[in-house]
């Protein structure tokens, strides 16, 4: 399993380097926006996967990225680069707030407060419009003096790989058998020496920093940043990827991001109703098979070979 | 313009008290949270307005039909998905959720974006205290309102069953061993939880017409009304839904309407700093 693993991921990188080169503009975007919501999800799988905890204001963190870097960039004319930081660094910090003031309350409270927060967000957006445009959108500068689809392709695969890396370390460290110790059972955890609270208030505030510098990225990429980036919607698309790729495993969420991103612009080929199509999907995997595709390929594998 | 608003926020606190108390039942017994509250309530609306409006039945009737049908819906509901989930709470979470998402966007596909309206029960405006004209339908859903808050408090307070309930959200344990059927006392406080949520969307969608999303922001406000009112507690549903009925309309009315939902999550977050527990709640679930 090492010595496979280990080739694996420069394999796979070298694929996605070379993956877009014969494609054309469309494809390339499709490719792009599936970088976004890999980054997105597999945060996300932070918190729901390896730590417990149900967040429904990724999105809305995902958004306080972009309209951070957006309104500093329209606005202030501030360099996208570090507008990207400061949104990273605010929803950071919104998500140590957040973090510390109701995890202690259990994981019911977080998701009451995010799904609050996101609606808030929401609201606060769509009123503020002399800041932010309303649901016209705010018209933001790019990341690179030239728009290339290309270049916007390497620089959110970078980030995806920086996310990946990061996330990976954490999950194969001390810091990852913790989570795990608090997932499987918090007293025990709490029992051998794990500050539960301090180690959900930490994954809280990294997973929304990641969030944070996706959204900012993506956002500096469509150009337009619209309440549609902090919305239930975007929401239920990365934890439908999380949960029907796989929670809890780290290459789950990366399959779903790509998988389901890619179905739904075929399936937009219909009409509307994708949002529809992956609810029902994500409701019958969460039902019968919680441990999503990768998951279920896993039991295949064990069943071919005892 | 100050009485108006207080009556408003009487109105509206009713209707989110009802809603909430269908929340707190259900996290009381089951210490699950509903993320689909919203939309049953939504279902409940489209209902009675398919019943009333489209096929013709009197008022009365198409409402207790919604309802009922609603309740059926909940039991089907704790039967399917949230039966299988007892013992891991972040999966309930994640299914609900799911299916808030499944049905705003059934609802959109079969309804439409635009607002249904079943019709009001009563028509024109009755003269409040010599004070203003007030309309006679949100008088009696103010008055509906009261009415079935008080039947759940004497449904709980005063019946066997409410005896069950009250036993087994105290100590789950404890009223396996005297005999209850835990199993079933559950799948019928969710289908009851699903029902009130319908009732306050029957009384107040001749008001409020209903929006495949316009549950939203009605769950996010009975989700902020249970943790005011300390997560469980029947009498902080009551106190919480018409402190932020009052608190929302005071607001809207003389700091800023667009921030409405605004005040509620303010409260929510002193809330938590403050009193973590809620306003009547147990220091732990």
């Amino acid at each position: 399993m090492i010595s496979s693993s280990k080739w694996i991921g420069p394999a796979v990188l070298a694929g996605m380097c070379l993956l877009p080169l014969p494609l054309g503009i469309y494809p390339q975007h499709v490719l792009i926006v599936s970088l976004f919501y890999v980054m997105m999800a597999a945060s996300w799988n932070l918190l729901a996967g390896y730590t417990g905890q149900v967040s429904f204001g990724h999105a809305a963190m995902a958004g306080i990225g972009a309209y951070t870097s957006g309104i500093l960039a329209a606005k202030a004319g501030v360099n996208p680069w570090v507008g990207v930081a400061a949104g990273t660094l605010l929803a950071a910090l919104l998500g140590l707030g957040l973090g510390a003031l109701c995890l202690k309350m259990g994981g019911i409270y977080l998701s009451l407060t995010t799904l609050a927060f996101s609606q808030i967000l929401h609201i606060i957006i769509v009123n503020e419009y002399e800041v932010t445009r309303g649901t016209m959108g705010l018209q933001v500068p790019g990341l690179t003096a030239e728009y290339s689809k290309l270049t916007y392709y390497y620089i959110l695969l970078a980030a995806t790989v920086l996310v990946l890396f990061i996330l990976y370390r954490m999950i194969h460290s001390n810091l990852g058998l913790s989570f795990r110790a608090v997932q499987n059972d918090e007293t025990a955890a709490r029992a051998v020496g794990v500050r539960v609270l301090h180690l959900r208030v930490l994954a809280f505030t990294v997973a929304s920093a990641m969030a944070g510098f996706a959204g900012g990225l993506y956002g500096h990429y469509l150009l337009l940043i619209t309440p549609e980036i902090p919305s239930l919607d975007l929401q239920f698309y990365v934890l439908a990827m999380t949960v029907i790729g796989g929670m809890g495993s780290f290459v789950g969420p990366i399959v779903g991001a790509f998988a389901i991103n890619i179905l739904a612009e075929k399936i937009r080929d219909y009409g509307e109703y994708h949002v529809l199509v992956f609810g029902l999907i994500a409701l019958v995997v969460a039902r019968f098979a919680p441990e999503g595709l990768t998951g279920v390929w896993r039991s295949l594998g064990r069943r071919r070979t005892p | 313009m100050l009485a108006i608003s207080v009556m408003n926020g009487l109105v509206m606190g009713v209707i989110y008290a009802l809603a909430a108390l269908g929340v707190s039942l259900v996290v009381g017994i089951m210490n699950v949270i509903n993320f689909a509250h919203g939309e049953l309530y939504i279902l409940a609306g489209y209902f009675s307005f398919l019943f009333a409006s489209v096929l013709g039945l009197p008022v009365a009737p198409a409402m207790a039909l919604a309802v009922a049908l609603v309740f059926l819906f909940g039991l089907l509901i704790e039967r399917l998905l949230i039966r299988p989930t007892y013992g891991n709470d972040m999966y309930s979470l994640i299914l609900t959720f799911i299916l808030s998402i499944v049905l705003q966007n059934a609802f959109l596909l079969i309804f439409g974006p635009y607002p249904n309206k079943p019709p009001l029960w009563v028509r024109g405006a009755s003269d409040i205290f010599g004070l203003f004209s007030y309309g006679n339908q949100r008088l009696a859903a103010l008055l509906s309102g009261a009415v079935l808050i008080a039947a759940v408090f004497l449904l709980i307070q005063k019946t066997w069953f409410g005896r069950i309930v009250r036993a087994t959200s105290q100590d789950r344990g404890m009223a396996e061993w005297n005999g209850v059927n835990t199993t079933r006392l559950n799948m019928l406080s969710f289908g009851l939880g699903c029902a009130l949520a319908a009732a306050a969307g029957v009384i107040l969608s001749p008001v409020f017409p209903v929006t495949p999303t316009a549950g939203v922001p009605i769950a996010l406000t009975a989700f902020v009304v249970v943790v005011l009112g300390g997560m469980g507690s029947l009498w902080g549903c009551v106190v919480g839904g018409l402190l932020l009925g009052l608190v929302e309309n005071l607001g809207a009315a003389f700091v800023s309407s667009g921030y409405k939902n605004v005040f509620g999550f303010i409260i929510l977050i002193l809330v938590l700093l403050i009193r973590p527990a809620g306003l009547f709640g147990r220091a732990k679930l």
